[in-house]
């Protein structure tokens, strides 16, 4: 095996037939071979393949989607696989949602851990051992009730200036929709304009590179990042009111007992994401303690000694070493929140996990959905994946 | 400070440090205030705006616990939470259970750890948590007393082990190996106890005891699975570890609920039986997949002098890894193996969520589905997180205990 790697073969003439490793490997193998097929051949034909296929996927789908956001697909009409889209959609939203708000709650609790004021060191160890140590389902189950009974009903809104409602049905804000611009451009110029804004971010990056090119030959201050970001700003600003502004805020307004229109964070969504990030949050915490720790003392001293803040400490000096060596850690935390926001299920939220059941419950079919839900996890873990080695590989090129 | 003449002939002159610390009380908690809590303006701002918010909470946590909170639903629903449905006629067999396994307790931390003064305030705690609850109300006289014979157990248990000699002799191996022998016996004892000979039926398992009941079997199990699956996964046969490699990011690719809906709609084909047992092997496969990784990793950290140097005193393959290579590898791969137990406890909760199996969190649910506590919701699912947090807590800390005594992590 791979621990004993090193060690020549012994001369075949005068080793008996069976004491060959070669001989060896082939015998394990086929006999290893031959059990994982005996296996698999019981697993496939106690299971029941007679109407194996993907067909049903296609057939109207019959039952509705909540908790649908910038989409408004009925299941009357549409098949069922896109009634699943639609649930991917729903997962995907919470998911991005926690990984940002857990990144941010973690380092910031992962900071404070470390705090040298006693109090702050206790206030963050304790928040992480509670969250730790407390299952995900609760947590989901224990703010979606909380936010059932503790927010006012829908009857007596709490109301702020007509434009952001609190109840519990959930918090209604506006928000900005595609609409016809100052000279009649059509709705889809902002589709133009975000093609815009990325061209525009493009620009600012080659001005911050270029700037800060000329920090280093000259050592005078370039202020690249304050470059960038008013090359940015300007650009954007000044798009926009060229493709005539084609976007107008749309205002929330309750009718009977819903809200049309804005946009409404459900308590359904709002519980899985809050959930998802206190939970994960604790962890990646830990995490950013241990990469701190893990930095030698040396480090701290030095930015002591060349008198950086305490503040300029951690921002330039801790905090980049540290966030660079953790980036696989919290890479997994990530996959975690992708797999653990199949939790939805317990608060009713409709992402895939639960679309995918609820088309269970209407058609069978159970391997079959099994396979697309586990491909659509694999397919989100491995897109995350991707973009965290890409990151990792970047901050890891640059010594600093 | 040395050099000082000492105004008083008696007193003998100490070096600063001790010194320092021969001072009042008073003097030294101002000092250390000012150094923890008052050492800037700004940190002086942060403490007294983190008391603001800790007393906010402080009090919104009283006043819910003490005066909003109706926990009637709780105590109301003792058995139900603790047992559901299992025979109350069969309830010495759920105390022998817990009285061995605080046996096994302490004689774990008297054999490889030692109590400290936050164990004893915890187990004071923990026990005067239990106590209340079974106490409250209704004759449970009888209960509280076997809790109480329970944590007896416990201290006597570590009692007798912590007087044992600590060398390297033969009794200490003795000692030591029969306490292993126990902890590994110690799940088919308890699972022998709460079902054989006129106990329960398996799907008579609920509430907490399901909790107690799965996540032992997933732990073990899925260890069992895994130090194979690893070193499979090492192996430089291609079709081994190709299958193993597969296997490994197969079941990690879904999460557990996934897999559950897998024992739910598909392994009843495949292997049949109880849902409840479905749900058991699913568990252990799931973790097996988690530690399995874990294992990988701590035999790639181990040093490749380590087998060569066994394969040269002569030992073979298999003497190598049962006597060399696994007790490092398994060694230094305890503490993320205590995280994956922690996690597989607090995700015994899932099989209430798709399988219609009730554990704790279930059957909290039952609780409050009855009319008169459907207001008391958060109540319930407060309580619930509080018994999942005492129990992660415990394991936490006897992980880091036991890793303490054998020097895990230290160079």
């Amino acid at each position: 095996m791979a621990i004993a790697a090193g060690n020549a073969p012994p001369p075949s003439s005068d080793v008996p037939l069976l004491y060959r490793r070669g001989v060896r490997r082939l015998l394990t193998q086929g006999i290893y071979v031959a059990l994982t097929a005996v296996v698999i051949g019981y697993v496939y034909t106690s299971l029941d393949l007679r109407e194996f296929g993907f067909g049903f996927l296609n057939e109207p789908a019959a039952f509705k989607v909540g908790n649908q956001w910038l989409t408004d697909v009925d299941g009357v009409t549409n098949s069922r696989i896109t009634m699943y889209l639609v649930g991917v959609w729903s997962s995907l939203r919470a998911v991005l949602v926690a990984i940002a708000l857990s990144t941010v709650i973690g380092v910031l609790i992962g900071v404070a851990r470390l705090s040298s004021n006693w109090l702050v060191a206790q206030m963050a160890m304790l928040y992480v051992e509670i969250f730790r140590n407390t299952p995900l389902l609760v947590q989901v189950v224990l703010v979606y009730t909380i936010l059932l009974i503790g927010a006012p009903l829908i009857e007596n809104v709490v109301n702020v200036g007509d434009f952001f409602f609190i109840s519990n049905r959930g918090m209604a804000m506006p928000w900005p929709v595609p609409d016809s611009g100052f000279w009649g451009t059509p709705d889809w110029f902002v589709g133009v304009w975000v093609a815009a804004l990325i061209a525009i971010g493009v620009v600012a990056q080659r001005v911050r590179a270029d700037r800060q090119g000329r920090e280093r030959e000259t050592g005078q201050p370039h202020y690249p990042n304050r470059w960038a970001l008013g090359v940015f700003a300007v650009g954007a600003v000044v798009s926009f009111f060229a493709l005539g502004a084609p976007v107008s805020i749309d205002e929330p307004v309750i009718v009977g007992t819903h809200y049309i229109e804005g946009m409404v964070m459900e308590p359904e969504f709002t519980a899985l994401v809050a959930g998802l990030t206190l939970y994960t949050s604790a962890f990646i915490a830990e995490i950013v303690r241990g990469g701190i720790q893990a930095l030698p003392r040396g480090q701290t001293e030095a930015a002591n000694a060349v008198g950086l803040s305490a503040y300029q400490r951690l921002t330039l000096v801790i905090l980049p070493q540290a966030l660079r060596q953790i980036i696989p850690s919290v890479t997994n935390q990530y996959l975690n929140i992708n797999k653990n926001s199949s939790l939805a299920y317990a608060v009713l939220y409709d992402d895939l996990f639960r679309v995918a059941n609820i088309v269970q419950n209407k058609a069978g079919h159970a391997l079959e959905m099994f396979f697309v839900i586990i491909v659509t996890y694999m397919l989100i873990s491995f897109a995350i994946s991707v973009v965290m080695n890409f990151f990792n590989a970047r901050v890891t090129a640059q010594r600093i | 400070m040395v050099d000082m003449p000492a105004q008083n002939p008696q007193r003998i002159v100490l070096p600063p440090h001790r010194e320092r610390a021969r001072r009042p009380r008073i003097v030294r908690f101002r000092e250390w205030a000012r150094r923890n809590l008052f050492n800037s303006r700004a940190g002086t701002a942060l403490t007294i705006i983190t008391a603001a918010i800790l007393a906010l909470i402080v009090y919104g946590v009283v006043y819910f616990v003490f005066v909003d909170a109706n926990w009637r639903v709780i105590t109301e629903n003792r058995w139900l939470l603790f047992a559901g449905g299992y025979p109350m006629d069969q309830e010495w067999r759920l105390w022998f259970s817990v009285m061995f396994v605080f046996l096994l307790i302490g004689l774990t931390y008297g054999t490889w750890a030692s109590l400290g003064r936050r164990d004893h305030l915890f187990i004071v705690l923990a026990s005067g948590f239990a106590i209340l609850l079974l106490a409250h109300g209704g004759a449970a006289i009888w209960s509280t007393i076997w809790y109480l014979i329970a944590v007896g157990l416990l201290y006597a248990g570590y009692a007798i082990m912590i007087r044992m000699p600590r060398d390297a002799s033969r009794g200490r191996t003795l000692q030591q190996r029969s306490v292993a022998g126990l902890l590994v016996a110690a799940l088919p004892i308890v699972l022998i106890v709460l079902l054989a000979f006129g106990g329960a039926r398996p799907r008579e398992l609920e509430g907490f005891v399901l909790n107690l009941v799965l996540a032992p079997v997933g732990i073990a199990g899925g260890l069992i699975i895994a130090i194979p699956l690893a070193l499979g996964r090492a192996s430089r046969m291609r079709a081994i570890s190709w299958t193993c490699t597969t296997y490994i990011e197969v079941v990690r690719g879904a999460p557990l609920l996934g897999w559950l809906f897998v024992a739910l709609f598909i392994l009843d084909d495949v292997i049949g039986g109880e849902l409840i047992v479905r749900a058991m092997v699913v568990l252990a496969v799931f973790t097996a997949a988690y530690m399995a990784e874990y294992i990988r990793g701590a035999l790639q950290a181990l040093p490749h002098g380590q087998s060569e140097a066994a394969h040269a005193v002569g030992l073979n393959q298999f003497q190598s890894m049962q006597l060399i290579v696994m007790p490092q590898a398994l060694r230094i791969s305890i503490p993320p193996m205590v995280g994956q137990a922690i996690s597989i406890w607090k995700d015994t909760t899932l099989v209430t969520v798709i399988l219609p199996l009730r554990e704790l969190k279930g059957n909290a649910d039952s609780a409050i589905a009855q009319f008169e506590f459907t207001p008391d919701r958060i109540e319930a699912y407060v309580f619930v997180a509080v018994v999942f947090w005492v129990v992660a807590f415990i394991m936490s800390r006897i992980s880091q205990r036991v890793e303490g005594s054998l020097g895990i992590g230290e160079r």
